[in-house]
């Protein structure tokens, strides 16, 4: 009882002025100070009128740029546009999401409190929890959740078009994907950096912290399959790539070991020697490439570099962790970023005008890449690079025991995923400022397009997208590549790194190798799966993972509307409640319809019954009946995998809507579990 | 001018060394008070890599 007074008083918000906070205001109401009068930071909206009317008229004015910068890429139908319209419509809309959305997320909703003691400062181990820069805390947040998904989602999904899938990526950025990780990384701040999983079972109860840890492990074994298909996609045929990937592993190795033996702890120095013999590696694979005796060496088929993925990824979840899989981590977070950079300042020097039109013909569900009408397969496809229910994870894990201070949740955030929005954006300005034919002509799957490059020149031509066949050979040798047909999302630059990550780690080498099976062993038959499908695997598994996703994202907001609740921000609660419909409205849409649509493209069981139709009939040649059987059992197990997530999602609904209506009816027990109000003793310059 | 560019350069060399796992290696060693080795640094890895690697790494 007493637990739940003290609880309930910390959940009525920030404290009143005229009580305990005016002995920490300074005596010009300027500032915001500690016991100690240090100041903490400048309050908000402290400065003179004329600084306040220049400030006011410099946001409005940006604003206005927003909304111009929207209706310009919005209206405009007959002539090309310059990629910088996307640019500039997106950065203003960022940055006033930022001003005006996420401040008031803070003063109104979390009522972030800087005099409050953080994890970082209360718990400082020199370990996990330490209180740190929070520009340093930004960019630290903002490695751990840029991955290759921000990249292929926005790729695929121009095949709609720009116009949809940019409009997704800053709506959906600002109003559900920055909400979703600034509050989760809140709720895990205010519990001494607990999980998403902790919170679920403690704040709605032990059936969602299952839930929300089983779907955690198959979205695992989904993103692994589809990731290592789209690097398998990348590497199909192509001496130069293989080589450079293959290149990496005994440089892996090396930073291995030259961290261990050599210069301990020198991972920045290593990881430049790294750095640079993977370029040197890429010089390399293009002298392989041009070479007659060693580009066969190099040169292997899908199903054969498949099987090598899987191979690889048992060896290196196998291995001590820090000869392969660690330096290995080091080495390709740093050439993440330098790829997202030089993609900005690519993008920014050429400002290249964007050759897809505004809609493409295939809204209507018939395209190429993946199946499926722009509702609701356009947000599905575009997943992280709007919202991501995997950023709840890093919200809720090493980041908030590194804050020093409350208000450093909002950059770290809500900002954070303003800029991995914005690299989504850059990843659709990449796909659009390719000649439409050609971005047909590398991403349709061949059992659409045609299987030789005249057949699919001339399918994607008539789709109203003229390509020829001798220009894809020019390209293709301007970038030292045999061919460019048939690499659905296809970005050599997606890390093969992404395709190994162990789910635990053991000193006892048996259970190593057994959890290694079977977990590499569940993403490697996806990986098969798909490498064998003639639509194309990505058709099939980038909307699986893009459905388990967005049902991770329900997830997280489910915690996040249950805790406000607790905290009695009732009237707030569509800040969580808006992205948290329409995350379920999509998503059991598409979920629905990739179980039951009667096309068998879209439709799993549609599919299974085409080919069994086919077997029937005796339209399968003897020779393929097998093979054609694995493909029936293969789309009866992704059906069966959309009905499990569908299932999970649904019990955490429910039992948080059972939660919520308790609360509101005043019959059920409000208690947050909020770690007590510390006062802070950190100085201004220890932040 | 050239303090804010300093700035910014200490800032982006923090990001790094923090993605690189320096910076923690510098606290457990503060923590602990003890030179770096390579004792110390295989104590520090193995544990921080431990914790790393049981964790979901994000799409």
């Amino acid at each position: 009882m007493r637990a739940r007074t003290q609880d309930t008083k910390q959940n009525k918000g920030p404290t009143p002025v005229g009580t305990q906070a005016v002995t920490y205001r300074g005596a010009s109401d300027a500032e915001i100070k500690n016991r100690e009068t240090k100041p903490i930071r400048q309050r908000p909206g402290s400065g003179t009128i004329a600084e306040s009317m220049i400030q006011k008229l410099g946001w409005a004015l940006l604003s206005i740029v927003g909304a111009l910068g929207l209706a310009g890429i919005a209206l405009n139908r007959d002539e090309h546009i310059n990629s910088m319209w996307l640019i500039v419509a997106s950065v203003s809309i960022y940055l006033t999401a930022y001003r005006f959305y996420a401040k008031f997320i803070e003063a109104k909703v979390m009522a972030l409190d800087d005099r409050r003691a953080t994890p970082a400062e209360r718990l400082r181990d020199g370990h996990d929890f330490e209180p740190t820069n929070k520009w340093i805390v930004f960019g630290h947040h903002f490695a751990a959740i840029a991955g290759p998904g921000p990249l292929v989602g926005p790729t695929l999904a121009a095949q709609f078009g720009y116009l949809p899938g940019t409009l997704w990526i800053i709506v959906g950025a600002a109003l559900g994907g920055c909400v979703q990780d600034f509050v989760i990384l809140f709720c895990s701040m205010r519990r001494d950096g607990k999980t998403l999983g902790q919170m679920a079972r403690e704040e709605i109860g032990k059936v969602g912290g299952v839930v929300a840890l089983v779907t955690v492990l198959l979205i695992m074994v989904i993103l692994l399959a589809v990731v290592a298909l789209v690097v398998v996609n990348a590497l199909a045929h192509s001496p130069w790539g293989t080589f450079t990937i293959f290149a990496t592993m005994p440089i892996a190795v090396f930073m291995g070991l030259y961290l261990r033996y050599l210069r301990p702890g020198k991972v920045l120095e290593c990881s430049a020697i790294g750095f640079a013999l993977v370029i040197a590696s890429i010089f390399g694979g293009e002298a392989v490439a041009n070479s007659p005796e060693w580009a066969p060496v190099f040169t292997y088929s899908a199903v054969a570099l498949a099987l090598m993925v899987i191979a690889y990824g048992f060896l290196a979840s196998s291995l001590p962790v820090w000869l392969l899989l660690a330096p290995r981590d080091y080495l390709s977070t740093f050439v993440k970023l330098g790829v997202v950079v030089m993609l900005a300042v690519g993008i920014l020097f050429a400002r290249p005008e964007l050759q897809m039109p505004a809609y493409t013909k295939f809204i209507d569900g018939s395209g190429p890449v993946f199946a499926g009408k722009i509702f609701p397969f356009c947000f599905i496809t575009i997943a992280c690079g709007a919202i991501s229910g995997f950023h709840a994870l890093i919200s809720s894990g090493t980041t908030p025991k590194l804050i020093a201070r409350e208000s450093h949740a909002t950059p770290v955030g809500y900002g954070s995923m303003l800029l991995e929005s914005f690299v989504a954006i850059m990843a659709m300005i990449a796909a659009c400022v390719l000649d439409p034919g050609v971005y047909f002509a590398v991403n349709s799957p061949a059992g659409i397009a045609g299987a030789t490059p005249e057949l699919a020149a001339a399918t994607i031509t008539a789709w109203g997208f003229p390509v020829d066949a001798a220009k894809m050979a020019s390209l293709a040798k301007d970038v030292g590549e045999q061919t460019l047909f048939y690499r659905t999302g296809g970005a050599p630059s997606l890390a093969l790194d992404h395709i190994h990550k162990p789910l635990g780690r053991t000193n006892w080498m048996p259970g190593v190798i057994g959890c290694s099976a079977l977990v590499v062993g569940s993403w490697g038959y996806f990986l098969y799966q798909g490498v064998k499908d003639p639509l194309g695997g990505v058709n099939t598994l980038w909307p699986l993972f893009g459905i388990a996703n967005q049902l991770l994202a329900s997830i997280a907001l489910c915690v996040a509307t249950t805790i406000l609740l607790k905290m009695h921000r009732a009237k707030y609660l569509w800040i969580t409640c808006l992205p948290l419909s329409w995350l379920l409205i999509v998503t059991y849409t598409a979920a629905l319809e990739k179980i039951f649509s009667d096309l068998p493209r879209v439709g799993f069981l549609a599919q299974a019954r085409q080919l069994e139709g086919a077997i029937a009939a005796g339209k399968v040649a003897a020779a393929k009946v097998a093979d054609t059987q694995t493909m029936i059992f293969n789309a009866q197990l992704d059906a069966g995998i959309c009905v499990v997530f569908l299932i999970l999602v649904s019990i955490i609904v429910i039992d948080s809507a059972r939660v919520w209506i308790g609360i509101l009816r005043g019959n059920r027990d409000a208690t947050v579990h909020e770690s007590p109000f510390v006062l802070t003793q950190l100085k201004a310059e220890e932040v | 001018m050239m303090s804010r560019l300093r700035e910014l350069g200490r800032i982006l060399l923090g990001i790094l060394k923090e993605i690189g796992d320096e910076n923690a290696y510098a606290r457990h060693l503060t923590a602990r008070g003890v030179p770096p080795s390579k004792a110390e640094w295989r104590l520090f890895s193995e544990d921080r890599m431990k914790r790393k690697y049981m964790r979901a790494k994000c799409c």
